[in-house]
């Protein structure tokens, strides 16, 4: 048994909001005080510290095969960032790409205990799996992309609405469960496709080659499915025209097609653009953060920018395409088969580039005008936006205006007329960084038993000494425990326990329909009984149960 | 490997070749020979969604210093000097940009008139996906991994046309798998040194070749391969004079040898794993027939553990 004493707990699940009170972990679990002294108990005494529960990370890049790519393509991004073996930890090395076990330690130093990974095409989603069982001490899960697959948009080319819906939620079942995934991701819908096609980029009501389907179809259609599958998370969307300006009016004309259903929108800061007159950025955040606050079934990350390297990598390929032609440096792309695509493209942002400030300005201005932190994640879409190493320093840039206003300054002036963060004097409360780190992605996540302390919660908690810089004090964590065990203390990785495993319970679901096999059997280059992602990559998975 | 560090590579899996591709060029690879199956289910005869008509439906044209069987089997074969990859690589790139060419029509790039080289850059241009399947004939002529940075950046430029891939003919079993995991354990895919207790990355220095040839190696253990076949004379001489434990399920050039041989259970026949395809996709292998013998991963980790708690 494990006590942390004396320490004030940030719990906004549960509405413990600073008290100081004793966590007890018995078994992997919080569980209640016991109601006399056990003879076996270990203290962290927690005095002058906060007590969160361990960090969630719903939305980051860290593993499967445009990872890698990334990794292979970028040893530059490592040569100075590495770290030796430790008698608990293996080597590695990486900045914005790093390997997977540099990737658990990193996360973990920083009190994370639960991460998902982003966007996985079917076809690779072993490739993903062995990555994800080889990042120690988190539970892990990803999300399998939907938006631009064939099977997908065949059933979606149905006339028949009934039908359609029906089929759609038994293949978004198989799909899911053939892939071992957590949740249902749409990058860029249509576009990927479109793209193959030699098309432009698609609006919502574009008709996308060849099963003429239009992104709003596919938007609806999935989120439509997930609902009615009663999947823990809903639909996660990338949407089309990322890191365009003028992607605001797509954005929320997407947005109003979802209304009343539930979705995710990530990395929104990359779709907040409004465009100036000579077609250039301007900060489009005021009206998104609306739409968010008037429509309470949305959640959202926002993909916040942090100045110097980052490495885009998306199944967006179109995206990465254009990205690569800003400063035509490295490029690597891999259409995959009958689902997606991806690219994969180094980055630098700067300051004083006027496009990056206003990014930077944007993802701050959607964090601190978005009302409801149980609503609005944190995240940088790591590596895309920047590398998830940046968290304590963006939470002090939430906490602490002053140290914005100091930013501001460093920023291309220009960036005051395009932006209206220089106005906002929002500071976020420590309630509300337990909220948009770990409590609110638990939730949109459907993970019950983890973002709270609550008893029957898992065991994880992050314990920060109480200080005046944020950055600091977010920077180096007095203990994580997960599942009930100390892993890092002090800002050190000292055990480096397995995570588990994160799934969805969808039961058996129906075979693949005849008409989808024999398409797939007829133009896939695996085999349909080869394709289903076997047991032994996701060894004692812990399926999360679905509501229909 | 290098060339993909230097420029990146834009890439498509073997199903999008088959479903998609009309212009299909073989350069420096005879897939006739090497991957028997690989036109027949991928690049030439099979059919594909949008490639209905199957071998009629894509032109295929072989690059190459001598013909071959799959030379014979193309719509067009063009024969060029060794040596020529990255000139005429260059070449096409200017062609494709639409660059004035300071030579004669006639005039000859690696062996073959300009001509030629201009209606190739002007198919490539016009065709709706087009792929480069390059082989050892691209990679191990003069120039090495400059002519694969070179074709990396032709496909590249072509791609501001249509779309236009390349993929890397890789033999050698489940290299593609080796130069993953390594990706994603150290950051490199090969040539990864660890004796300062992290990840360092040199091709050259941290090689098999250069390693052995500076004597720095002394002991190895070597896994799926057979480098009595493999290896230059004096390399396989300087393995010869070390202590070398050998994983291998076949009697073959290096059983002879080696130190210790411990026999494995073939994997994909009698032990189950994964494979990572030429184009990277993950499939799986499954175990077929009991061996006497233990996996290559049974071994590795019972020495682990038995250096461990020595
Ligand atoms: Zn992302």
């Amino acid at each position: 048994m494990l006590r942390v004493t004396n320490g004030r707990v940030h719990d906004p699940g549960n509405a413990v909001a600073g008290e100081v009170r004793d966590v007890w972990l018995d078994g992997g679990k919080v569980v209640a005080e016991p109601a006399a002294e056990p003879a076996d108990v270990a203290t962290l005494d927690a005095a002058g510290c906060v007590v969160f529960p361990g960090g969630v990370e719903l939305h980051s890049h860290v593993a499967g095969s445009k990872v890698n790519a990334g990794r292979i393509m970028c040893p530059e991004d490592h040569v100075d960032h590495y770290r030796c073996r430790t008698d608990v930890t293996r080597a590695g090395c990486g900045h914005t790409v790093p390997t997977t076990y540099l990737t658990g330690y990193e996360y973990a130093r920083l009190g994370y205990t639960t991460l998902f990974e982003a966007a996985v095409p079917p076809l690779t989603a072993r490739h993903a799996h062995e990555e994800l069982r080889d990042i120690p001490i988190l539970d892990t899960g990803c999300y399998t992309v939907m938006g631009n697959n064939h099977l997908v948009m065949k059933v979606l080319s149905d006339p028949d609405e009934e039908r359609r819906a029906a089929r759609l939620r038994d293949l978004v079942a198989w799909l899911l469960h053939a892939t071992r995934a957590y949740a249902v991701k749409i990058v860029n819908p249509g576009g990927v496709e479109s793209w193959k096609w030699h098309g432009g980029p698609v609006d919502l009501d574009t008709s996308v080659p060849p099963y003429g389907v239009t992104p709003r179809r596919i938007l609806t259609g999935l989120a439509a499915a997930a609902d009615e599958l009663g999947l823990p998370h809903p639909v996660h969307v990338h949407l089309n025209h990322l890191g365009v300006p003028g992607n605001v009016a797509v954005t929320l004309a997407s947005m109003q097609a979802l209304a009343g259903r539930r979705a995710h929108f990530t990395h929104l800061q990359f779709h907040s653009y409004e465009a100036t007159r000579s077609g250039s950025y301007a900060s489009g955040a005021p009206a998104v953060a609306e739409s968010i606050n008037q429509h309470p079934e949305f959640t959202c990350d926002v993909g916040q920018l942090v100045f110097g390297p980052a490495t885009t990598m998306t199944s967006d390929a179109p995206m990465e395409f254009r990205l690569h032609h800003l400063h035509k440096d490295k490029w690597a792309n891999s259409d995959i088969e009958m689902e997606s695509g991806a690219g994969v493209v180094p980055m630098r942002y700067s300051p004083r580039q006027l496009v990056n400030a206003v990014q930077w300005c944007v993802g701050l201005e959607l964090m601190l005008l978005i009302r409801d932190p149980w609503r609005v994640f944190l995240t940088t879409d790591h590596p895309n936006a920047g590398p998830f190493v940046a968290y304590p320093m963006i939470v002090r840039l939430l906490m602490d205006r002053e140290f914005r206003r100091e930013w501001l300054e460093k920023l291309n002036p220009r960036v005051r007329r395009f932006t209206t963060l220089h106005e906002l004097d929002r500071e976020y409360t420590l309630d509300e960084i337990a909220t948009v780190t770990r409590a609110g992605q638990a939730r949109v996540l459907g993970l019950a038993d983890k973002g709270h302390l609550g008893v029957g919660a898992d065991a994880d908690v992050a314990v920060y000494r109480e200080q005046g810089d944020r950055e600091r004090m977010f920077a180096a964590p007095a203990w994580v425990v997960k599942g009930g065990e100390v892993v890092v203390r002090d800002g050190e990785v000292v055990a480096a326990v397995d995570g588990r495993p994160l799934g969805v319970d969808l039961g058996d679901p129906p075979p693949l329909a005849a008409d989808l096999a024999e398409q797939f059997e007829s133009y896939s280059s695996v085999r349909l009984a080869n394709y289903a992602v076997e047991d032994a990559y996701v060894p004692d998975q812990v399926l999360i149960p679905c509501a229909p | 490997m290098i060339a993909r560090q230097q420029v990146g590579l834009a890439t498509c899996t073997l199903g999008e070749v088959k479903n998609r591709a009309d212009l299909v060029i073989f350069w420096g690879c005879n897939p006739r020979e090497s991957h028997q199956r690989h036109q027949a289910r991928y690049s030439a005869s099979v059919k594909g969604q949008f490639i209905p008509e199957g071998r009629k439906g894509r032109r295929i044209v072989a690059i190459d210093v001598r013909p071959t069987s799959t030379t014979a089997a193309a719509d067009q074969f063009i024969q060029v000097e060794p040596g020529s990859t990255f000139e005429t690589a260059t070449l096409l790139r200017a062609l494709v940009a639409g660059k004035r060419i300071g030579i004669e029509e006639d005039a000859k790039v690696g062996g073959v008139p300009l001509h030629v080289w201009r209606e190739l850059a002007e198919a490539i241009k016009a065709a709706d996906y087009g792929v480069i399947l390059f082989g050892l004939g691209v990679t191990h002529d003069r120039g090495h991994d400059l002519n694969v940075e070179e074709l990396g950046a032709l496909i590249r430029e072509v791609n501001d046309y249509t779309r236009f891939y390349g993929l890397p003919m890789r033999g050698h079993g489940n290299v593609t798998g080796s130069n993953q995991v390594m990706g994603w354990q150290t950051g490199y895919p090969i040539a990864v040194n660890f004796n300062r207790g992290y990840p360092r990355y040199n091709p050259g220095e941290f090689s098999v070749l250069g390693l052995l040839a500076r004597e720095e190696v002394d002991a190895a253990i070597i896994i799926a391969t057979d480098p009595g076949a493999h290896l230059p004379g004096d390399s396989v001489a300087a393995l010869q004079a070390i202590p070398t434990i050998y994983l291998e399920p076949h009697v073959n050039t290096t059983t002879g040898w080696a130190t210790v041989v411990i026999p494995v259970a073939p994997a994909g026949v009698a032990a189950e794993g994964t494979f990572y395809r030429m184009d990277n996709v993950p499939l799986r292998v499954r175990k077929l027939v009991d061996s006497p013998f233990p996996s290559d991963e049974e071994v590795l980790r019972s020495i682990k553990e038995t250096i461990l708690h020595a």
